[in-house]
């Protein structure tokens, strides 16, 4: 399969946990991996194999991917300074789910929560009906909110804490 | 994860808990003309079932719904249609709880009742009042 070709609507992003209280994180290379390794955390319904994940079910999936990071130089005197991009922190999430009190992923991710030092692959699929683009890293999860506003459905917000490093990675179906 | 609620269901309880706020005034889905037999009458109508849908290819991933039907009062007098209205607005706005009958009806969070204005219709001479109810549906 050939790596998708075309412009897509937000729609098609999801985003996906690995299952169990007890989750052991995919490796650097791994992440970067698809058969066996993403595919088995995507469901089939996002084009991926399933088996060993969950569908995190949010309203949508906030921008990811890495914060601008730059050490700034300066000298007295001098008219120009520098800038020098460092390694750029994996962007954290902040993500908001209509809340449902016994969906599987909400659980497990309230239980990361209160653990505080779990680390967990997460992945996020973008797929457009035959081929899925996925975008995997290892995060922890915090700051919990529940918000009942009563105006609309009560809300379940969390922030997905990448590890960061280079504990990320790009793959596609094959 | 959420599943989408029937509308059906919805008209069936909305005619139950009207006809018995507002018992014995008869209560119809849509005007059909009994202005010509009856002196006073309600009548409603379902708009906006809609529960937001999120992202994904997930079809469970919605959020609940807030539906709205409109209450529609006609009466030959104007003060008997302001009455019917309080009726109306004492038993259903805040209400939480059973909507519609026990075999036809659902648990509601809560009820809002708006009551959007009144005319006359000299024509027919017949004195109106509308409503506007959102019902919020856990799902």
């Amino acid at each position: 399969m050939a790596l998708i070709n075309k412009v897509l609507p937000g729609y098609v992003a999801t985003i996906w946990m690995q299952e169990g209280a007890s989750p052991t994180p995919l490796t650097d290379a791994q992440l970067a991996t698809w058969t066996g390794q993403v595919a088995d955390i995507i469901g089939t319904e996002a084009g991926g194999t399933g088996g060993g994940g969950l569908l995190i079910p949010v309203e949508a999936v906030p921008a990811f991917g890495s914060d601008d990071a730059v050490a700034a130089y300066s000298v007295a005197g001098a008219r120009t300074g520098a800038k020098i991009t460092t390694q750029n922190q994996v962007t954290s999430l902040n993500v908001t789910s209509a809340w449902n009190p016994a969906d599987p992923a909400q659980l497990l991710i309230r239980e990361d929560g209160y653990n505080g030092t779990t680390i967990r692959t997460y992945v996020i699929a973008v797929y457009d009906g035959t081929d899925t683009v996925a975008y995997a890293f290892n995060a922890r999860i915090g700051g919990l909110k529940w918000d009942m506003s009563p105006a609309a459905e009560g809300k379940y917000q969390f922030a997905i804490h990448p590890v960061g490093g280079n504990s990320y990675g790009w793959s596609n179906n094959t | 994860m959420t599943t989408q609620l029937n509308p059906v269901l919805y008209g069936k309880a909305i005619q139950y808990q009207l006809a018995n706020i507002v018992t014995p005034i008869p209560v119809y889905a849509s005007f059909n003309r009994n202005f010509a037999t009856e002196p006073k009458f309600l009548t409603w109508q379902l708009r906006n079932v809609h529960q937001p849908v999120y992202t994904g290819q997930q079809q469970n991933n919605k959020g609940i719904d807030r539906p709205v039907f409109q209450i529609s009062i006609f009466t030959q007098k104007i003060e008997e249609g302001f009455t019917i209205s309080n009726q109306v607005l004492q038993s259903l706005h805040g209400y939480s709880g059973q909507f519609g009958s026990p075999s036809d009806g659902f648990f509601i969070a809560k009820a809002d009742v708006v009551w959007l204005y009144n005319s006359y219709d000299n024509e027919q001479n017949l004195a109106q009042v509308f409503l506007d109810c959102t019902i919020d549906v856990p799902a």
